[in-house]
């Protein structure tokens, strides 16, 4: 976008070199909407329209789209975070773009704002745009993107369908009585899905293929079943922020 | 650049404190001329102001007249360019504090673009202020010239030139220091210290070191363009010569403003 200079690499936009024309055709949204305090939300959008070579008559349609079309004649600066942001979204609509880029749209917003946001995405993805959102917020990228790329200081660690890379993978942790904890283990080679299981703080941890998700109330009557009585047995979430951790360690090692 | 200038106008038309500063910048040349004037009346009068019938060919020379009027309205005026340096420096840091120079980037104007426009920009306020001097100086020259100008009405217009040398040599340091610190106070207060140091540096130069070189200084080689009215520093003849080295010095200095405000922006990150 021309805003920091590269030390290095090269990229291009529609399979041509980057240049101000390019920019045109992309709504962009960098981290906080940069609009003129002192201007309304409709003269901040005349401004992004000039520049972008677009008419102004998309103006009305965009803000209606954001659900900015009442609060069009406010100046900026009375907006709440969430409708600054919405603004931004508006501008980069103007001339409805096929591409968009958003970096880290929800950045500093409030509960509300990050619904209303990563909804406006949503609408827009459903719409058949290409939205390019770069984000820290791992649970944000699962709920709104579908595809994923995973960079580390300039480099590719992983892409992919972001159910692939960003699976959620369930442990199920068991207690057992002293002196059977083999026998559950042996047990538990035979259940579907089960990859591995090993022991963590008196516990058995068990771990499944991704994208299985275990029956707890099944798995308690198989081990019933084999004679074993659990003292424990609970269905823990594996975080995706520890999912990304891994994923990064694994490529540094 | 008509297109970009038409933008910079959506950016200020609706802008309140543009205007309130703009109209200080117009309203105070004239203003701040007549009270001279009026002063300059009070002192030299006796009952008889300068410019009264008889006295262009009296002992007091009414300097608001033509053709002293060039050289006096401009010398004032040009004591008035701290409020076009705050316009300018808010007009620009104004950018940098909403970030709307990345935003204007990113929406799809080259760097060169938006630099361009904005030198383009100081350039015209520069010619405004100029051409209000201008208009200052005919309303003085005329209204204080009853018996009719007995001079060519253009004779001494050079200062006029002169003045929009200064003008623009001022609102260029403003313009610098805007781009390179990007905060207004701090911008302001930094162009209102430049102008004290530079005062300082030329009488350390002078006195100590005992070199000429100070009067080529950024400000003061386009101050001496236009000396204090009457009292001369130097004679007429020694003024005349130097002329062209201050238009020189003022030229230089305008180039070197603008390939460090060009670079600075073309290079560094939003």
């Amino acid at each position: 976008m021309d805003v920091l200079k590269a030390t290095g690499g090269t990229y291009a936009w529609f399979g041509e070199p980057p240049s101000e024309k390019q920019r045109r055709k992309i709504g962009t949204l960098l981290e906080t909407p940069n609009f003129y305090h002192y201007l309304s939300g409709e003269r901040n959008l005349r401004i992004a329209a000039a520049i972008k070579g677009r008419g102004m008559g998309d103006i009305p349609r965009v803000l209606e789209m954001v659900k900015l079309a009442e609060r069009k004649d406010s100046k900026f600066s009375t907006y709440s975070l969430g409708m600054k942001q919405r603004l931004a979204i508006a501008s980069c609509m103007l001339g409805n773009p096929e591409v968009l880029v958003f970096d880290e749209p929800t950045n500093g917003l409030d509960p509300v704002g990050i619904a209303e946001t990563r909804e406006t995405i949503r609408h827009l993805a459903r719409e058949g745009k290409t939205i390019v959102l770069a984000s820290h917020l791992l649970d944000e990228v699962e709920k709104v993107c579908t595809h994923v790329a995973i960079l580390q200081r300039g480099q590719l660690l992983m892409a992919g369908d972001v159910r692939e890379v960003l699976v959620n993978e369930d442990i199920v942790e068991l207690g057992v009585p002293g002196g059977l904890e083999d026998r559950l283990r042996e047990a538990l080679t035979g259940w579907p899905g089960v990859t591995q299981v090993r022991p963590n703080e008196g516990l058995m941890q068990v771990f499944f293929e991704k994208g299985e998700t275990p029956d707890t109330g099944k798995l308690n009557r198989y081990c019933f079943e084999k004679g074993i009585v659990l003292t424990h047995l609970q269905l823990r979430k594996r975080s995706l922020e520890s999912k990304f951790m891994e994923i990064t360690k694994e490529t540094n090692q | 650049m008509l297109n970009l200038l038409r933008i910079e106008w959506m950016k200020i038309k609706n802008y309140r404190t543009f205007w309130i500063l703009l109209g200080i910048v117009v309203l105070a040349i004239p203003g701040v001329n007549y009270a001279v004037y009026s002063i300059v009346r009070t002192v030299t009068s006796g009952g008889k102001g300068p410019g009264g019938p008889g006295s262009a060919g009296g002992p007091i020379v009414n300097p608001f007249s033509f053709p002293d009027g060039w050289h006096t309205i401009c010398y004032t005026s040009s004591m008035l360019f701290i409020m076009q340096a705050i316009l300018i420096i808010t007009l620009t840091t104004n950018e940098f504090t909403f970030k709307t120079h990345r935003q204007n980037i990113i929406d799809g104007w080259s760097r060169n673009a938006f630099i361009g426009v904005k030198l383009v920009e100081v350039i015209l306020l520069s010619i405004l202020s100029t051409l209000v001097v201008f208009l200052t100086i005919l309303g003085f020259g005329f209204s204080s010239s009853h018996g009719g100008v007995q001079v060519s009405v253009w004779q001494g217009s050079r200062f006029l030139f002169f003045y929009f040398v200064q003008v623009i040599s001022y609102s260029m340091i403003a313009f610098v220091i805007a781009v390179l610190i990007k905060r207004s106070g701090l911008a302001i207060g930094l162009f209102l210290i430049y102008m004290v140091v530079e005062q300082v540096v030329m009488g350390i130069v002078t006195n100590i070191f005992k070199v000429s070189a100070g009067q080529y200084l950024p400000e003061e080689s386009t101050d001496r363009l236009i000396p204090f009215p009457g009292i001369h520093l130097m004679s007429q003849a020694e003024w005349e010569h130097r002329i062209p080295s201050y238009l020189v010095a003022a030229g230089i200095y305008l180039i070197i403003y603008y390939v460090v405000t060009t670079r600075y922006f073309l290079k560094s990150d939003l």
